[in-house]
């Protein structure tokens, strides 16, 4: 296997990175850890004729909180890096876990969460925990910035709303009232394998009520998908087992899985069901975990 | 642990030096440096690079082949296929060579060599392969040995009709009066998947033509094997192929077969003149295949009252793939040692292999064992069942036993399966487990074993089977073992060089050892049905003594007992002389020694070079009926191993979370070698019962060949594995010694497929025990159930 020719730039700035997404329109695409483009490229499934380098470029390499807005990190940060970080830790150790259980060390070394979620891969383990916990995407291109629900990123598997001259800048996980959060990936291995069905709950509760729940569900559908009507079922009601058992039963009948050397779409159903319950008792009991 | 077990105890092994210490490895520092070469990191200046033109359709007449856009392309030094080479066909099973170099008719497989192309460098190489056009007319194929032997399917091979490959049809006893006085007799039907070996060293082969001899550097498991087959192919004298192996990347029988790697750098060696580099990527070393047969396996055994197994009817039907290679000798193993394991006299053994248009299957750890061993004893644990017996008891009961032979002709000699058992059971708290554990949690048991080297050549020849020769420096202070015996990552090299230095009572760390090169090295077959500790043991220990014998003689000229108040007067003889470790002396009067270094000199001033030699070959082995020679040996190793489990009853996830392997292996040379083998076994085993399957779409084109989703178990999947050895004594063994490389992994599919159906009550009869199979086994058993009650 081999890299096919390319020309490879490396700007000094977002601007410049968007201008030469779209100078060169098409035959270009960014890229930042490599883990997903460079292997597409050497099975030919992806044969730019230029690759925009973003590993570079500091701006998009923080971790934050701001007062007011909420946790922000950028799009170059590493999986490793967003496991590490202090900041995500101490506010929402779910997604420090979340990245934690992505791929495998080698992977979560190179890969950034930007590109994790620009590859728009159905089974991608960043989204359902960012899109629980309500996080937005700032996207820039060269006619500006827009900011979009992560949610309403994804077209469809490897197919995002970014325009061809677009970036993700950041995400910001806003300042909310949730009290639980976790993420559930189901691989088939302990490391080094894609999740067959991913369940990120977010949970907001007193007094043993739930006051507001999300449900998203990865890699059951060509786009992560938030599991509505599971979500208003349990809103005010009093938790409990049963209660997150009749959930998973809902958010299973909400997704729409294929099937593919990995499982078929009748245990994925299944699947969904077992960790939704499951996600929502870990939200709900354990909090941020 | 602080209970006390009792071991058997028959080796005197605290006597010894060397033999039976966990002696570091010698081929540690170039390890873990990295200064140690394989195959990759070789390079020669003019080498050019090439890669295999393989075929994108699963069964298919070639029509054309169009090479010339690829040989315009700059940097395109030669594109061969079959009307280049010779048409010999070629194999591993003499009475089955069905493979050419190159296609030359038919394409029979998605990834069959059609051709090869060697440029400048790697790009140039992979840009001309995209430009090579090929037309074929498409054939029907057959992808099962179902739809292989179906009426009127597509015939693969004229010379088997029918596609079955192999067809084997043995009885021995008298399995009708077995059947009579059979208290209970049950059936079991299950089947096993196609696996691959998982080494992580594609295979790869460096060739280069001086005059009319050729270097051939290559991935192998055997030197001997290679320069045979290429002597063969090439029309050669064998003197003429010079094979070397740079360190080996693991073989798990992956490599014992002729690749195409070795057959086309030869070729285009020849063709350029300059030396040629054919490597394999990863997903190629799926394509190349020849990993473990995917098995339909029907087990019927009748048994009395207290579980004697009056009689077995055993049937297999194997998933060939295109080719033979080693499949023959694979369908024969699959029956040929059951009874060395249980003792019973009436058994019927019948097999087919079928070939198919998938990648060729052939030989992987345990040969032919794994997949058979898993059914047989998941079959035996439901006839333990169904007479309320435990399970380990009814294996207690049928263990073979020392100093006995099989109906079908094998000398077993040391032979310790019962007492496996018991310390098995005992360190694994086996009996306050089994039926008490919790729903989801399970424990199970699986027995195996496997010969310690085959009892004859894979092709005629009355050949020995290893040679060895040591040679001591001028000065005495430094020896070098040659042997042919290649160490892929075992340890052959090290248990070797311990046994060299035990054999000539000299220094381990003052010696260095000669492999894997036909020039310079001494005969032996390679790494292969585990023969290598026990084989080129035996060969290397003769050789020591050798030296030994010699030094003994010169010494007793040099070493004088004091005048007065030694333990006599007078001239010494070799006799009353012993040496070890670097030093000879008296054995009545140790104060009076010479060092070995010494004495080795004053031998070389007086005789010249001082060397050793040692032949080993195991003598006429086995019965007469046909296929006899599959499952001889001159020793048997035995183990029981035991899994606990613990089954997600919501997604049927297994989780194993503790092992335990007792093995009756002889005498061990390296504990800690033992263990690492032990360790791996556990490892591949569980993997084949849990995760791995190579997976093809309906086309045959191979859907998984990568470690992303052909899944091995991690570190992160492993359990803790309890790794004990029963101390016994093999006497056809150099120091008692048996294998432990394949046998470990026999046992460990049954055990864990055990433990899963005690943890969840529902036999899940095919492999791998995926999630969602069981996930599946549970929900079929519920709904059942559920119409019981109804």
């Amino acid at each position: 296997m081999y890299l096919p020719d390319f020309e490879y730039f490396s700007p000094d700035s977002v601007e410049e990175a968007c201008q030469l997404l779209s100078k060169y329109g098409s035959k270009a695409k960014a890229i930042a850890g490599g883990t997903d483009v460079l292997v597409k490229m050497k099975s030919d499934l992806l044969a730019p004729e230029v690759l925009i380098g973003l590993g570079q470029l500091s701006p998009l390499k923080k971790i934050e909180y701001v007062p007011g807005k909420g946790v922000v990190i950028g799009s170059g940060v590493t999986h490793n890096e967003v496991r590490d970080s202090k900041v995500i830790q101490e506010k929402y150790m779910s997604v420090s876990q979340a990245a934690h259980h992505m791929a495998n060390n080698q992977v979560r070394n190179r890969g950034t969460i930007g590109g994790n979620i620009s590859n728009a891969v159905p089974s991608a383990d960043m989204p359902p925990i960012l899109i629980s916990l309500g996080a937005t995407a700032t996207i820039v291109g060269t006619k500006g910035e827009r900011t979009l629900p992560l949610e309403d990123v994804f077209a469809g598997p490897n197919v995002t709303v970014l325009e061809q001259d677009e970036i993700i800048t950041e995400f910001v996980i806003p300042d909310g009232n949730f009290t639980g959060s976790t993420y559930m990936k189901f691989g088939l291995r302990a490391s080094g394998a894609l999740a067959v069905v991913g369940v990120a709950a977010a949970v907001q509760v007193e007094d043993g009520v739930i006051k507001d729940a999300r449900i998203v569900l990865g890699a059951v559908s060509p786009t992560p998908v938030r599991a509505k009507k599971a979500e208003s079922f349990l809103k005010d009601k009093q938790a409990s087992e049963e209660l997150f058992a009749e959930a998973g039963v809902i958010a299973s009948g909400e997704c729409k899985p294929i099937s593919d050397i990995r499982a078929s779409a009748e245990y994925r159903k299944d699947m969904v069901r077992v960790f939704t319950k499951r996600a929502l008792d870990a939200a709900v009991n354990k909090g941020h975990v | 642990m602080s209970k006390e077990f009792s071991y058997l105890n028959l080796n005197k092994s605290a006597s010894y030096s060397y033999v039976g210490k966990n002696l570091k490895r010698v081929d540690m520092l170039d390890k873990v440096t990295g200064r140690g070469k394989y195959i990759d990191d070789l390079k020669f200046s003019n080498m050019l690079y090439a890669k295999l033109i393989r075929s994108t359709e699963a069964h298919a007449r070639i029509i054309n082949i169009d090479t010339s856009e690829a040989e315009k392309l700059p940097g395109v030094k030669a594109i061969i296929t079959a009307k280049d080479v010779p048409s010999i066909k070629y194999g591993l099973s003499p009475a089955r060579y069905d493979e050419n170099i190159f296609c030359t008719d038919t394409v029979k497989y998605y990834g069959d060599k059609i051709g090869a192309i060697a440029a400048i460098d790697e790009e140039t190489v992979y840009k001309a392969l995209k430009l090579i056009k090929v037309e074929y007319e498409v054939l029907p194929a057959v992808f099962t040995p179902a739809e292989a032997a179906k009426e009127g399917a597509p015939q693969i091979f004229e010379e088997y009709p029918g596609n079955v490959n192999t067809e084997i049809h043995l009885e021995f006893g008298d399995v009708e009066k077995g059947r009579q006085e059979a208290y209970h007799i049950r059936t079991d039907r299950l089947s096993g998947q196609r696996t691959l070996h998982g080494f992580i060293e594609p295979h790869c082969t460096i060739a280069y033509w001086k005059g009319k001899r050729v270097h051939v550097q290559s991935t192998h498991q055997s030197v001997h094997y290679l320069q045979h087959h290429i002597a063969r192919i090439f029309d050669m004298k064998e003197g003429d192929v010079r094979v070397t192996l740079p360190y080996v990347g693991g073989g798990f029988g992956g490599k014992v077969d002729i690749s195409g790697t070795d057959v086309a750098a030869v070729a285009l060696s020849k063709i350029t003149g300059q030396p040629v580099k054919v490597f394999f990527d990863l997903e190629e070393v799926w394509l190349n295949g020849r990993g473990r047969h995917g098995m339909d396996m029907k087990y019927t055994t009748g048994v009395t009252k207290e579980g004697k197994i009056v009689f077995v009817e055993a049937e297999v039907i194997l998933d060939g793939g295109a080719y033979s290679g080693l499949g023959v000798a694979t369908s024969y193993y699959t029956g040929s040692l059951l009874n060395v394991l249980y003792d019973f006299d009436n058994y019927k053994f019948d097999a087919y292999r079928y070939v198919t248009n998938l990648p060729p299957c052939g030989a992987q750890r345990g040969h032919g064992q794994p997949h058979p061993r898993y059914a047989f004893e998941s079959h035996l644990d439901h006839i333990a069942e169904d007479l309320g017996m435990d399970p380990i008891d009814i294996r207690i009961v049928n263990a073979r036993k020392a100093n006995t032979v099989t109906p079908n002709g094998y000398e077993v000699k040391s032979y310790y399966l019962k007492e496996a058992n018991e310390l098995a059971r005992d360190v694994s708290g086996w009996k306050e487990k089994k039926g008490k554990l919790p729903k989801g949690r399970g424990i199970g048991v699986g027995n195996g074993g496997f010969v310690t080297g085959a009892g004859f050549c894979m092709y005629r020849t009355d050949l020995p089977h290893s040679i060895g020769m040591i040679k001591i420096y001028d000065d005495g202070t430094h020896a070098i073992v040659y042997t042919q015996a290649v160490d892929i990552g075992q340890g052959s090299d090290t248990v070797l060089v311990q046994m060299a230095a035990e054999a000539m009572g000299f220094p381990y760390e003052d010696i260095t050892i000669c492999t894997r090169d036909s020039d310079l090295a001494t005969l032996d077959y390679g790494a292969y049905a585990s023969r290598q500790t026990l084989m080129a043991g035996w060969a290397v220990k003769r050789a020591g003594e050798d030296i030994k014998k010699k030094i003994l003689i010169q010494a007793a000229e040099m070493l004088k007992v004091k005048e007065d108040g030694g333990y006599r007067s007078g001239k010494l003889m070799p006799e009353e002389l012993d040496c070890k470790e670097g030093y000879v002396f008296v054995k009545q009067e140790p104060a009076v020694n010479i060092s070995f270094a010494e004495v080795a000199r004053a031998y070389f001033v007086k005789h010249g070079v001082l060397v050793g030699r040692g032949y080993y070959h195991p003598g006429k082995l086995g019965g007469s009926h046909k296929g006899a020679a599959v499952g001889t040996s001159p020793a048997y190793s035995s183990a029981t191993q035991i899994a606990e489990v613990e089954v997600d009853m919501e997604t049927g996830e297994t989780k194993v979370v503790g092992t335990w392997d007792v093995h009756d292996s002889g005498c061990v040379v390296n504990p800690q070698l033992l263990h690492g083998q032990v360790h791996g076994a556990f490892s591949m085993g569980i993997g084949e019962t849990i995760w791995e399957k190579v997976v093809f779409d309906e086309k045959g084109k191979l859907l998984n060949g990568n470690f992303a989703e052909y899944r091995m178990p991690t570190a992160l999947d492993m359990p803790h594995v309890e790794s004990l050895v029963l101390d016994t004594f093999e006497p056809n063994g150099p120091w008692g010694v048996k294998e432990v490389g394949e046998g470990a992994t026999t046992p460990t599919l049954g055990c864990v497929a055990n433990a899963v159906y005690d943890a969840i009550g529902v036999r899940v009869t095919d492999l791998p025990l995926t999630p969602e199979s069981i996930w599946r086994g549970i929900k079929e058993a519920e709904k059942a159930k559920e119409k019981e009650g109804k």
